[in-house]
């Protein structure tokens, strides 16, 4: 009886010591990391920089792979339709938040479980050297004196820059032209060519050619000036009353499928915390011209629910969007 | 000056350096020739391999990735009649009746030759003029990005052989593909069914593999038993009068290559179609008729397509904006090796520019010797049994269109376009025109509504400038003058102003 009991729980424990291995070792096999957007683009150059430091802490293989298109609507929806067990990583951007509200999609970032939500960009507005206006009350004031004559670069519906503009005309009025662009590349080079007046951009996009004096910078979208942009005033200077979105910035993030295993996302979280927290990648950040987050579990759904809720509904405010964010279950913030 | 020097040298005194071009040359070469693998795509896998390495090391293989690749893409134009890259798609119209007419191996080392003819105008273009060049592609407005896309389009006028109208349908059918996906403007779907995979839009890659690709290994199985051409292998290098006669051609077609690539959103592939019209409007002697195995519509798009390379490096090393795809990847390379490509680049990291046009130097003279190798071989492919050579080319095709996306339905997609290009075939008509409509149709509607939304949607407004910039209007008279050339209305009015030459 004894001895029956006693090999019974052998083989129960051996039983177990097998199983736990193959739960323990995750990752067995090369991981696909799935980057929505194009090659060379500002996602890919975060996600390629960041990848080394995360294979180190966990000690397996990422396979990038990029599947742009659709304002990675087509990527992101690759990845939820993949088995949940960690092995389809989504390195992606905030576009998602905006999918219910434009339409494009019929889920967001709380489909997911987000792994690191790594970094934020910051945002300038800026304008070729040229231009007769130099700070945000000038361009206000251009933009007054003839209405719908200057022209603003916009990467289209749910781009950084329509988005921000969705924001200034929720708490004042800018009324411009918008000519729409492939991206941040074909914009600047319409801007530094005199062929639009300003145009909303990320600094990572911006800073060199700021640096370089073909553009200007006529604010930072913050309520303080930033360290890499000395004396630029920051744009609640001349709208006081936009400081109820701010900080507001595009971000990247890593995210996994929902019901991914409990120890596989704990895994993923502790890996990517250390990778993004690496000095060395900090220093990438900063170079780039970006702000570090390294927000992960309720922080990151916090962070992330923010965002989505400051943006739609100023963008419903300014009747940038037709839908009410109520009605796709978006809070007000 | 001794700096300056020291930097064009570095890739050709540093044994490393040099081996690493080497090696992309070769790589690049058929990475190039197999349709669907792109130097896109290899140049940004590279990016993450090359991630922990020096920086010029890293450039130095992507340099000879990309003259390798760009080139590449003759091979399987003239021996299959299958572009292995968008760039090479006029390439075929000549190469290959040239191939059919046992002359695969000349046609090839020709190519050759030329290719490396207008890299070497591209790089000294570069060298001599990037800033004045880079300030030129910042003048062109979307009204003028409009103006080159309907100049383009208007190449259907050389490329539709035999009827116009079809060649027009062909034109519009590869415009209306090209526009599925996301509306730019407002991210709506179009023509996309509600189908996910459709938002991102049909690359044109998948549909030239299919229409060039499958379409053709089908068409060829009309002949499966025709007898095979038996390819003369003796005369493979052109002669020095031979290249000497085709110079003047050579640098204008270099030039348009060079100023097509600068601009971005425009880029080997329109410049080599239009360099082909240029040559077939302005040579008024070929060696054959053009369409049946002329030398100048080999080397009009080769050296076209070539010279493009140089120009796409210009934007990007002085302004650090993209001028093609690749250079997009490049960009990101340089800023993921903590450099920041922009204005002060050539300021702040000259070495980076002088490095640049070395390496590009040192990868056309690899190019000239692995191009010349081993042509006698690949002339055989010709002669291979078609029974082997067609299951071959469906293969690669579908290897090929699955790695741009990693996406299956792209794979059915290419399929069903390559049962459509064959119908087409069969009844007629050219695939060239809808490749171009498909590139260009997309650059045509972005530009146009950019064009409008900066004159306020007011017609009037886009109009005036249209007349009232200098380079629009320049542009705007090309299109005209195009359009008079190529209907019956110009020949009227010549035989009216000179009644006697009519005559005669």
């Amino acid at each position: 009886m004894f001895k029956s009991l006693l090999t019974g729980a052998a083989l129960g424990l051996s039983a177990l010591t097998m199983a736990l291995p193959a739960h323990a070792e995750y990752p067995e096999r090369s991981i696909q990391a799935v980057i929505p957007w194009g090659a060379g683009g500002a996602t890919d150059n975060v996600m390629r920089s960041l990848t080394p430091y995360v294979e180190k802490e966990l000690g397996g293989k990422f396979i990038l792979n990029n599947r742009p298109g659709g304002t990675a609507v087509i990527g992101s929806t690759h990845v939820m339709q993949q088995r949940p067990n960690g092995y389809t990583v989504l390195l992606g951007a905030e576009n998602p938040q905006l999918y219910k509200v434009l339409k494009l999609a019929d889920f967001d970032y709380a489909d997911f479980y987000p792994v690191n939500i790594i970094g934020q960009n910051v945002v300038v507005i800026a304008a070729n050297a040229d231009a007769p206006f130099n700070n945000m009350a000038e361009l206000m004031a251009a933009a007054k004196a003839n209405p719908d004559t200057l022209r603003m670069g916009s990467t289209g519906a749910g781009g950084l820059p329509s988005t921000v503009s969705a924001m200034i005309n929720a708490v004042d009025e800018l009324k411009v032209r918008e000519v729409t662009f492939g991206g941040d590349g074909p914009g600047i080079t319409a801007l530094m060519g005199k062929h639009i007046d300003f145009m909303p951009l990320s600094l990572a996009a911006a800073r060199e050619l700021v640096r370089s004096g073909k553009l200007k910078a006529l604010a930072v979208f913050a309520t303080e000036e930033t360290p890499e942009l000395p004396g630029v005033e920051p744009i609640t200077k001349s709208l006081p009353a936009i400081a109820e979105y701010l900080p507001w910035g595009p971000f990247w993030g890593a995210f996994v499928h929902k019901d991914t295993p409990d120890d596989v996302k704990q895994k993923l979280v502790d890996a990517y915390a250390k990778a993004v927290a690496n000095p060395e990648f900090q220093g990438f950040l900063k170079n780039f011209g970006a702000q570090s987050l390294n927000l992960n579990g309720a922080e990151a759904e916090e962070f992330l629910k923010r965002w989505q809720s400051v943006t739609t509904w100023s963008m419903y405010k300014a009747k940038a969007i037709e839908i009410s964010p109520d009605s796709v279950g978006i809070a007000k913030p | 000056m001794s700096d300056t020097l020291s930097y064009l040298l570095m890739a050709w005194s540093d044994p490393q350096l040099l081996m690493l071009t080497a090696l992309g040359t070769f790589a690049g070469i058929y990475i190039g020739a197999i349709p669907g693998l792109s130097v896109t795509m290899a140049v940004s896998i590279l990016v993450s391999f090359t991630f922990s390495w020096d920086v010029n090391d890293a450039l130095a293989l992507i340099v000879g990735i990309f003259i390798g690749g760009v080139y590449g893409g003759s091979r399987s134009a003239i021996l299959l009649n299958i572009p292995g890259a968008p760039s090479s798609v006029a390439t075929a119209f000549d190469g290959y009746p040239l191939a059919q007419q046992g002359e695969a191996g000349r046609a090839i080392g020709l190519s050759t030759v030329m290719s490396v003819v207008g890299g070497i105008v591209g790089t000294i273009m570069l060298a001599s003029a990037a800033p004045l060049i880079g300030e030129l592609a910042l003048r062109f407005a979307p009204r003028d990005y409009f103006l080159v896309a309907a100049i383009g389009l208007l190449l259907v006028g050389s490329l539709a052989e035999g009827s116009l109208a079809k060649g027009i349908f062909a034109a519009g059918l590869g415009a209306v593909i090209g526009l599925v996906g996301m509306d730019p403007v407002t991210a709506q779907g179009r023509f996309t069914l509600g189908q996910v995979e459709l938002m991102g839009g049909i690359h044109y890659v998948v549909l030239m593999i299919g229409l060039f690709g499958v379409a053709e290994a089908f068409y060829q199985l009309h002949n499966l038993d025709s007898p095979v051409v038996r390819q003369k292998v003796d005369k493979i290098l052109p002669s020095f009068a031979m290249v000497l006669k085709f110079l003047p051609l050579s640098i204008r077609t270099s030039i348009i290559g060079v100023i097509v690539g600068v601009l971005p959103g425009v880029g080997g592939d329109i410049a080599a179609l239009m360099a082909y019209d240029h040559a077939k409007r302005t040579v008024k002697n070929p060696s054959r008729p053009f369409g049946k195995g002329a030398y100048e519509g080999l080397v009009a798009p080769e050296t076209a397509n070539s010279a493009a390379v140089g120009g796409a490096y210009v934007p990007m090393l002085t302004l650090g904006m993209p001028g093609d795809a690749v250079t997009a990847v490049i960009i990101g390379a340089l800023v993921v090796h903590g450099l920041n490509p922009g204005p002060m680049l050539m300021v702040e990291n000259p070495h980076i520019f002088y490095f640049t046009v070395g390496n590009l130097l040192l990868a056309n003279v690899f190019l000239m010797i692995f191009g010349l190798m081993g042509i006698k071989l690949f002339a055989k492919f010709v002669e291979m049994p078609k029974a082997v050579l067609i299951p071959l080319i469906l293969v690669l095709c579908v290897v090929g269109t699955y790695s741009i996306n990693s996406s299956m339905t792209e794979v059915y997609w290419m399929l069903g376009f390559g049962v459509l290009g064959y119908l087409l075939k069969i009844f007629g008509f050219q695939m060239g025109p809808i490749i171009l409509g498909a590139i260009l149709g997309p650059l045509m509607d972005t530009s146009y509504r950019q064009a409008m939304s900066s004159a306020g949607d007011n017609p009037v407004e886009l109009l005036q400038g249209l007349v009232t910039s200098p380079l629009s209007l320049i542009l705007s008279a090309a299109v005209v003058l195009i359009l008079l050339g190529n209907t019956p209305l110009l020949k009227k009015l010549k035989s009216k102003l000179s009644p006697a030459s009519a005559r005669g």
